[in-house]
């Protein structure tokens, strides 16, 4: 529903609109959906511009639909695995974290998921050289850290700084500011010239949680809206600029089948696999996937 | 794909008035003036103003801190934390409590949490030269049992400690930050609220930030407990949750942006199992993910022993420790091997071991 204004269209002039909102129409559904032949009449204005413009605005707003095999060619070029570095996780993973995809890690605290999130931002900057936005609302990642980790990987200082430098991180500490965010990356992704090699591949929100559980609880409404333009949001962002979404999510325990993600039914649907941590046996990560 | 103006953060009312007047993403509302938006959706001028610039982001608190990892850790090795006077503690925390992180205390009750928040208030106000911080401390307090004659005692300890450090090294620096390093001085550097209940300890919090642009020196957030006011008055538990949720984010944003450390104390409470109880931090799970790093302090037998068990830099170890007249401080019987183990290469070890001359 967008409102007309000059320069919607060409044959949209002002006098056509001042006219048509006299006659309360005012957007293009109204526009798009009204009787063009009573509209004319009522309007006095001609019936042959309308259709015109009608005809140019349906073309500008509906969608444009594609063939499939042109759909699996895009895929397959823009689909990209990025490996997690850890041999086991990459296995349970079928080879890496898709791009275009929205991938969870859900665990209780202290379990270690700002840690993975940490040990695949490091290996995606170091090893296959892409860059990383880091976006951390809990004030859980350090600098130091992340330079223990390249460490282990690489000796030379050189290296360790550039791979330091292809991992943005952005502190924000409420929902508002993150959809700011990624605002500002879909604008920077849309605008980027294409430049072989450090393209970005990966956003990590580490931990989504944290900004949505202060609006959600009671009686509002609010959190819920907020949480699911967060997640067409993401979802838009991963299918459009072929980017891998890795975000973690608590635990909540389920009065009848144990513990599950938190963040409930409606978020679920949102990333497209979701691995779970687990603490007591030493390495154990069971991961499931979700449609 | 265009931003909807649901995902702004404007007042109800306001939104439903726009979207019924055709305005449903950024790209409808931008290119209008107030004074236009205003007239379509029938709202006031200044709501109309206000909203347009939530949407062009114009405003004093829309910067967003953005930095690479490189800066980050330049920043970080820039920053350094606070020392606790107990030199495994500091060790298994790479230093003392981290400065622009949020740290819990968890521990049952006469643990040593309150002990453990004053020696921080304390020893952050060292002068810069002797390893410390030289800042302010705000210490909130809700179950009143912050005491000032022990504050006194800790204060004197430390002063006494910087002032044998003078006198053995006998440098310029030191004798200069020590004529301002008194127990008065330690004394009016901290900002103590009390608290009754959890409306007047969200009202502080929520001022804090208002607080902090007046005392640029603060480098120390104390909240001690943030548990017990929670604990006792407050039957919704989803607005609990809520509350703490919202508390947790202020609190760490605070911190990112002041780079000034956040201290809160948790209680314990038990957890009934299926086949046997344990003791648990309070506030239940989804209060363990809001602080970046836990400490729980416990007893062993009759010894007290602090566990760092989550960080997300460091790995869970414990450790032991006392609480002597001076202060919070290692146990003496390891002492001697903790000393060899580590050489005067860290100056920050250094106070320590003249203490214990």
């Amino acid at each position: 529903m967008v409102i007309l204004r000059e320069g919607l269209c060409p044959g949209l002039t002002s006098d056509i609109i001042t006219t048509l909102k006299t006659n309360y129409v005012k957007t293009v559904v109204d526009l798009v959906s009204s009787d063009l032949e009573e509209l004319a009449r009522k309007c006095s204005l001609s019936y042959k511009t309308l259709v015109a413009v009608r005809r140019v605005l349906l073309a500008q707003y509906s969608a444009f639909p594609s063939n499939g095999a042109d759909l699996y060619e895009e895929l397959k070029l823009s689909t990209a695995i990025l490996p997690t570095g850890n041999n086991k996780l990459d296995l349970l993973l079928d080879s890496g974290l898709y791009t275009g995809e929205v991938t969870e890690i859900a665990a209780i605290a202290g379990c270690g998921k700002t840690q993975v999130c940490q040990s695949i931002a490091v290996n995606v900057a170091s090893s296959i050289k892409q860059r990383v936005c880091y976006i951390d609302t809990t004030g859980g990642v350090t600098g130091s850290r992340l330079l223990q980790l390249l460490q282990s990987k690489t000796d030379q200082e050189d290296e360790q700084i550039s791979s330091l430098q292809r991992i943005d991180v952005c502190h924000v500490f409420d929902v508002y500011k993150l959809l700011d965010i990624l605002q500002d990356l879909r604008h920077s992704l849309s605008q980027q010239v294409v430049r072989s090699g450090e393209t970005l591949r990966l956003v990590i929100i580490d931990s989504v949680c944290a900004v949505i559980y202060p609006l959600l609880g009671g009686k509002q409404t609010e959190g819920m809206a907020a949480m699911m333009h967060l997640a067409r949001e993401l979802q838009t962002l991963a299918r459009d600029y072929s980017l891998a979404i890795l975000v973690s999510n608590h635990i909540t325990k389920d009065s009848t089948s144990g513990i599950r993600p938190a963040l409930g039914r409606s978020w679920s649907f949102v990333p497209s696999t979701r691995i779970l941590l687990q603490r007591p046996e030493e390495n154990a990560q069971s991961g499931y996937r979700t449609a | 794909m265009q931003r909807e103006l649901g995902s702004f953060p404007i007042a109800p009312s306001t939104r439903a008035r726009l979207v019924a007047a055709g305005f449903h993403t950024l790209h409808d509302v931008i290119d209008f003036s107030g004074s236009e938006v205003s007239r379509e959706a029938g709202i006031s001028e200044e709501s109309a103003k206000e909203a347009l610039n939530i949407f062009k982001r114009q405003g004093s608190n829309s910067q967003i801190l953005k930095h690479t990892a490189l800066e980050l850790l330049e920043q970080e090795q820039a920053q350094g934390s606070i020392i606790t006077f107990c030199s495994a503690l500091d060790e298994i925390l790479e230093g003392g409590v981290p400065l622009g992180k949020v740290t819990e205390i968890c521990g049952p009750p006469g643990v040593g949490k309150t002990q453990l928040c004053m020696q921080l208030a304390v020893d952050v106000q060292i002068p810069e030269c002797f390893g410390g911080n030289d800042g302010e401390t705000v210490y909130m307090d809700t179950e009143s049992s912050f005491r000032v004659e022990r504050l006194v005692d800790i204060a004197n300890a430390c002063v006494l400690h910087c002032s044998l450090i003078t006198q053995a090294h006998q440098e310029e620096d030191h004798r200069l930050a020590m004529q301002g390093f008194t127990v008065n001085k330690i004394l009016s550097q901290m900002y103590y609220f009390s608290c009754q209940d959890y409306i007047e300890l969200i009202a502080h919090i929520h001022t804090l930030s208002d607080f902090l642009a007046q005392h640029l020196k603060v480098k120390l957030v104390v909240v001690d407990s943030l548990a017990f006011p929670f604990r006792h008055d407050l039957e919704d538990l989803s607005l609990r949750t809520r509350l703490l949720n919202t508390l947790a984010q202020q609190l760490i944003s605070i911190s990112t942006h002041r780079k000034l450390a956040v201290i809160l104390t948790n209680q314990m409470t038990t957890r009934i199992g299926p086949t046997e109880s344990y003791l648990v931090p309070a506030l239940g799970d989804s209060w363990a993910h809001a602080a970046t790093s836990r400490l729980i302090l416990n007893w062993e037998g009759k010894q007290r022993c602090a566990t760092l068990c989550k960080s997300p830099s460091q790995k869970e170890r414990t450790v032991q420790y006392q609480i002597t007249h001076q202060g919070f401080r290692d146990v003496q019987t390891s002492q001697p091997q903790m000393d060899t183990a580590k050489p005067e290469i860290n100056p920050r070890k250094r106070p320590r071991e003249d203490d214990t001359k």
